[in-house]
């Protein structure tokens, strides 16, 4: 258990890329039309949630 | 798979790169992840009128309408007016992006180079630390492709200059999260790119409003990413077109999100490598526009790698000619006008509306700079505080 991870719900997702090229752990790949981001490499800062333009990410807890 | 050079990307700096290298002879390969050129539109689709002197594009099939200046609103309303030679730099037309990009490609296309569509770069190849070339994955097939001269023209999630060890990471601070409309049913009978600023409409940026017509317009705005909550950029438009009555009847024929880089330019050349567009960060800080910069630091890579390839050198030291180039044509630029940003930044709402109530009646065209500056303190003397900084920067940027 920790702090909540970043997860994207690929249908709100508009596969901007502003998420990526703010993520410090570089953790998010686009795959197809939406963003993904890699559990393991997410430090839970929650920047790509809040710069979310469209708010499609949120804290999961794991 | 060998070719001289692989670009990754098929916006326009990667296109007018390509187009430009194969000019002189080389062999070129553009990689393109989507599934059509052009498409998503992630842009304001306003730019300078520039692009006429620099023979890039054929045609008008890409122009949506000509405008005749700029209109910033201030936060309580006031409206400063620039005509189109103050203005010019962002809004002299007003473009079919999807149109635009396509055009740019096709022309690429007929100077000799070749397009991979829904290909994603997932890897550049590197033998004892040298780069030779992406690996790619089409669909379910993963490949390699052998290359002299990687481009990344991936744009703001750049990763191609990450996998090269350039440190492209944007601080939040740097970033403009945007969310973008095409609204029709609507009015826009002037032909005016409007602006409007304040820090409940749009805190570290504006909302736009570019008429495509006389009944629609490209609508979006722009937020700092710092300065963002989960889903701002997106309410606080919508929030805007509900409050503004020649917006409000207006239905969306399109709506997308998108980010722009604030920020410095990044380093943008390694052995084998370079970086043009928005993933060299070839922004301008204050207006968020990098067309013109695509078009024009696009030419100069092209070249660079023109030459690279008839001498078969592709050394860092060579392909400086790119980076000493663009740094030449609009480097200096972004540098100062980065600086000006973070200025622009501390400015509350009650000094927006000063400078604009200063600045309504000015006729710039007419106006020196000193005449500007008189102007600017003689209605409100408690700006000449907050103005000296950017006065400073500006003086110097002149010697």
């Amino acid at each position: 258990m920790g702090k909540p991870k970043a997860n994207v719900d690929g249908k709100k997702c508009l596969a901007c890329g502003g998420c990526i090229s703010v993520c410090p752990q570089d953790a998010i790949l686009m795959i197809g039309s939406y963003a993904n981001i890699e559990k393991d490499k997410c430090n839970s800062c929650a920047i790509c949630i809040r710069m979310c333009p469209v708010g499609a990410i949120a804290g999961e807890d794991n | 798979m060998k070719y001289d050079v692989v670009i990754v990307g098929s916006g326009p700096a990667g296109s007018v790169t390509a187009r430009f290298a194969a000019e002189s002879g080389v062999k070129v390969l553009i990689v393109e992840r989507r599934k059509e050129v052009g498409v998503p539109v992630l842009c304001g689709e306003g730019i300078s009128r520039k692009i006429d002197e620099w023979n890039v594009i054929e045609g008008t099939r890409w122009i949506a309408s000509n405008m005749d200046g700029a209109r910033i609103y201030s936060p309580d309303g006031t409206m400063v007016k620039l005509g189109a030679e103050m203005a010019g730099n962002e809004t002299g037309y007003v473009i079919y992006r999807d149109i635009f990009d396509q055009e740019l490609a096709r022309q690429a296309i007929k100077a000799g180079v070749k397009i991979m569509m829904n290909t994603n770069a997932t890897g550049l190849i590197k033998e004892k630390d040298r780069i030779k070339g992406v690996r790619v994955k089409q669909f379910d097939d993963e490949f390699e492709i052998e290359a002299d001269i990687v481009v990344g023209a991936d744009g703001v999630e750049s990763k191609i200059g990450k996998w090269a060890g350039i440190n492209t990471t944007l601080k939040p601070k740097d970033l403009e999260t945007c969310a973008q409309y095409t609204l029709s049913n609507i009015e826009c009978n002037d032909a005016y790119c409007d602006f409007y600023l304040g820090k409940e409409i749009a805190p570290g940026g504006y909302v736009w409003v570019f008429p495509k017509g006389k009944d629609v317009a490209n609508v979006g705005i722009g937020i700092l990413a710092s300065l963002s909550e989960s889903g701002m950029a997106k309410k606080l438009l919508d929030k805007f077109i509900e409050n503004n009555s020649n917006l409000k009847s207006g239905e969306p024929i399109r709506f997308l999100a998108g980010s722009v880089p604030v920020s410095n330019p990044v380093e943008t050349v390694r052995d084998n490598l370079l970086l043009v567009g928005d993933a060299a960060r070839h922004v301008d800080p204050i207006t968020g526009g990098g067309l013109t910069h695509c078009l024009e630091g696009g030419k100069i890579a092209g070249e660079t790698i023109g030459d690279a390839v008839d001498r078969q050198q592709f050394d860092q030291e060579t392909l400086s000619q790119y980076e000493i180039g663009w740094k030449e044509a609009f480097g200096r630029k972004i540098k100062r006008n980065y600086m000006v940003k973070e200025l622009l930044l501390d400015f509350d709402d009650k000094t927006l509306n000063m400078l604009a109530d200063s600045l309504k009646d000015v006729k710039f065209e007419e106006v020196s700079t000193l005449g500007l500056v008189k102007a600017l303190v003689f209605k409100h003397p408690t700006l000449l505080m907050k103005l000296k900084p950017l006065m400073k920067i500006s003086s110097e940027a002149k010697e």
